[in-house]
This record gives structure tokens, C-alpha cells and sequence, in this order.
């Protein structure tokens, strides 16, 4: 995928590149291409939201803050952007505005789990914070020194699924807390440094697929892609970038995936500038029909959603099903 | 001759035929349009899409902000036809079939 960054500097891709990179832990990678990326398209208000996930998740709260504040202000109602900011004033210690953004997220979407939970686990305050600084204190050597974990181990405590006390005992070792004080006890700071999720808090499965509300952007597109792949004579679909390079696929029986981008991606630009050169215009659309399938190829934005039929298909269905997609897409990857 | 029946179409500014290399065999256009250059853009086009998606004889409808093409190879040659954005293609379609 960074090979097609490289290639494709223009695309909104990086965004999508640099969740994965924070995924892995390499925030300092995700935080270079985002800044990259948003240099090119600086009202990426997505790409933003991760920027700022990305500074909190190596431990620069306040720029994270910062970032997060800037995008809050041009959309308040945005899910992530809240939740985020209530994760951020909770590690600053700040947990009265820390609980306000967390009820705002339950404005938004009653049914967020992650903001729920930490607003529970906030509004048992007190109690917490004083055992929180007993614990700081009598524990604050091993505290203080980060905690190295392997990958695998890390992937596997980066699980969303309730851990059995034991185990989390095991995975947080080093800090020597007692389990049933744990939830409260725990100084997230520490286990963002490394990426270890707290025990109690969910604020480190940010974007976690299976318990954060937050969904992979693209992801957004299966449903009405889904209507579309259930026309009868439709045989699937795929979306790539101009430049040939693979996006989603939704054609699981297609075995040459990257060399039909890449043909397509050349029909596609080839006709391009034949067109220029008789000046007429920009290809609105193409549809290439063969003895065997037909495809009908959509430029949207910087990429080409391209829908794969059987030979008696109806195009004009396809367009009307295919426009609702487009406007996603672009949306999505400008 | 075979060119008539297509450019009595409403909205289609004109059809022709060229060989695989981009030479007009037959044209038929209003005037304004360049039928060399149609022709030389639908040989490229057809040229990619035979060498990428080895589609023999395939038809290529291609909708641009201006107008509307339809390439299609056969035998006798590439058929290329120009229409409004509007115009029947479908109509065009069953008419290119008949007459190739």
C-alpha cells in the first residue's frame, strides 16, 4: 500500500494507510504520512481525526488535543472526533470534560458502547482517583518504566474481548496491581506508550474493529455495494485508483485482481486522452461490453468503481444502483 | 450507404467506419465533427481494450461530458458513431447490428 501512496500522492489513501500503520504501532510513520497527506488536502477532516489518535496513541496528548478541538469546531456532531476528545481530557486527568464529551457521544449515538463504559467507570470517580494515587505512589517505579511487549503478545491483549483477571494479571505484570483494584488504579499513560489497553478502560481499542463504533471507512461502502452485487446479473465489483492500483474488491472470484485494475485503470486513461486530443470532454463513464460479461467502468474522484456483469445485464440499472455508491466513494476518497 | 441508416437517427452527429489502425474506410458526419480524428480515437481505444481484456469484437459505449460514443469492432472494420448524450442508443446499438 505505501507503494501506492508513492504512485498516487493525489489519492486520500494515506488515511486509510496510516490506520494501519497505527494498527502495527507505528505511529511515528502514520503521523509523517498523515501530515503528508493533509498537506495536499488539508479539509480531510477524516485523516485529521486519525492524526489526532495517532498523537494520543504515542503519548502527545496535548497535540492530539489540539487537532481533535480543530476538527470538533467544524463538525460537532461527529462520533469518533467526540470520543476521542473524552479519551484525551481523561488522560489529562481533566475527567469533568473528559465525562462532558463522552455524554455528547451518547447524544450522538446512545448505543456507543466504549463512551458508556468510560463514562461509568468515570462517574465511580472519586474512590478511583484516590486509590489512583496511593497506587502512583507506592508503585511508581515499575510505573514509570515503560513496558516492553512483543507484537504477538500485543495483538493478543489488544483484543476486545473481556480478558479473565488472571490473564490480565499475567499481561500486566510489571505494574504488580491487584486485580480487583485494577480498573481503577490503572494509570493509562504507561500502557499507551507501548500500546497496552488498560484493563478498565477502553480508550486504547480506539478504532478497534470489533468494540469501538468507529468503522474502517471504506466499510461504509458494503452496504449499497452489497445492493448492487445482489442484482442477479451482477458478478462483482471493484473500486482502484487511476493509476491501476487495487482499492476494495468485491469480486471474490476474480483471480487476476491486481491485472484487471491495472487494465482498467489503462482503458480508462487511454481514452482519457484520445477524448482530450478530440476535445470532448472528460469520460463521464464507459461500459465495455464482451461475448462473455460486460463492464461498466465509473471514474469517481481519483478512483474508478468498476462493475462487472453478466452479458444480459441492464446498464441503466447498474448506473442507478452504482450513483448511490459513487457518492461514498467520493465522500470517502475524494 | 450502410452509414445512412444511422445517421438518420435523432441526435447522432454522424457515424464512419475505420480500419484497426485508425483509417476512415466510410464516414458520415455533420458538419463540425472531425471524422479522422473519431476515427483514429476509437482504433486507440479498441486497440487497448483487444491487447487488455482480449475482447474480440466487443462494443464500447463511452459517455463524456459532451457527447456519447459507441465503438464497435467487426469484421469490416471499427463502426464509430457520435451522439448527443440524449440520443437512443439503445436504438444506435440495435442499428449497428443490423447493418454490420
Amino acid at each position: 500500500m505505501s507503494d501506492e501512496l508513492a504512485i498516487d500522492s493525489g489519492a486520500l489513501i494515506f488515511a486509510t494507510l496510516a490506520d494501519v500503520y497505527l494498527s502495527s504501532g507505528m505511529y511515528d510513520e502514520a503521523i509523517s504520512i498523515l501530515k503528508d497527506g493533509l498537506s495536499r488536502n488539508p479539509n480531510y477532516a477524516l485523516a485529521k481525526v486519525i492524526l489526532g489518535r495517532a498523537y494520543y496513541l504515542k503519548g502527545d496528548v496535548g497535540e492530539a488535543v489540539k487537532i481533535l478541538e480543530e476538527v470538533y469546531a467544524q463538525a460537532k456532531d461527529s462520533e469518533n472526533t467526540v470520543l476521542h476528545l473524552g479519551h484525551c481530557y481523561r488522560k489529562l486527568g481533566d475527567n469533568e470534560r473528559a465525562i462532558q464529551f463522552y455524554e455528547t457521544v451518547l447524544k450522538i449515538n446512545s448505543g456507543n458502547k466504549e463512551a458508556a463504559q468510560e463514562l461509568q467507570s468515570l462517574k465511580a470517580g472519586p474512590a478511583a482517583s484516590v486509590v489512583e494515587a496511593e497506587s502512583k505512589e507506592a508503585e511508581s517505579a515499575p510505573m514509570a518504566k515503560p513496558v516492553e511487549v512483543p507484537a504477538a503478545e500485543k495483538a493478543e491483549v489488544e483484543k476486545p474481548v473481556e480478558v479473565p483477571a488472571a490473564e490480565k494479571a499475567e499481561v500486566e505484570k510489571p505494574v504488580e496491581v491487584l486485580a480487583a483494584e485494577k480498573a481503577e488504579v490503572e494509570e493509562p499513560v504507561e500502557a499507551l506508550a507501548v500500546g497496552i489497553p488498560s484493563s478498565a478502560s477502553a480508550v486504547d481499542t480506539l478504532f478497534a474493529p470489533a468494540e469501538s463504533t468507529a468503522v474502517f471507512p471504506l466499510e461504509r461502502l458494503n452496504e449499497p455495494m452489497l445492493k448492487l452485487l445482489n442484482l442477479k446479473t451482477v458478478k462483482g465489483a471493484l473500486i482502484c485508483s487511476r493509476d491501476g492500483l487495487p482499492i476494495m474488491n468485491y469480486y471474490p472470484k476474480i483471480t487476476n485482481l491486481e491485472e484487471l485494475c491495472a487494465f482498467i485503470a489503462a482503458i480508462h486513461n487511454e481514452s482519457q486522452n484520445a477524448l482530450h486530443f478530440i476535445e470532448e470532454g472528460d469520460i463521464d463513464r464507459f461500459i465495455i461490453e464482451k461475448s462473455n460479461e460486460t463492464i461498466c467502468v465509473i471514474p469517481v474522484g481519483e478512483s474508478l468503481l468498476t462493475v462487472i456483469t453478466k452479458p444480459e445485464a441492464k446498464p441503466g440499472l447498474i448506473f442507478v444502483y452504482a450513483r448511490k455508491i459513487i457518492d461514498d466513494i467520493r465522500e470517502i476518497l475524494g | 450507404m450502410k452509414l445512412i441508416e444511422l445517421t438518420k437517427i435523432p441526435k447522432v452527429y454522424g457515424a464512419g467506419i475505420a480500419t484497426p489502425d485508425g483509417f476512415v474506410v466510410e464516414s458520415q458526419f455533420v458538419v463540425g465533427h472531425n471524422a479522422e480524428k473519431s476515427a483514429a480515437m476509437a482504433a486507440q481505444i479498441m486497440k487497448r481494450i483487444r491487447n487488455s481484456l482480449d475482447a474480440v469484437e466487443s462494443t464500447v459505449i463511452i459517455y463524456t461530458t459532451k457527447s456519447v460514443f459507441l465503438l464497435k469492432e467487426t469484421q469490416d472494420g471499427i463502426y464509430y458513431i457520435v451522439c448527443q448524450k440524449d440520443a437512443n442508443l439503445g436504438l444506435v446499438k440495435i442499428k449497428v447490428d443490423k447493418i454490420k
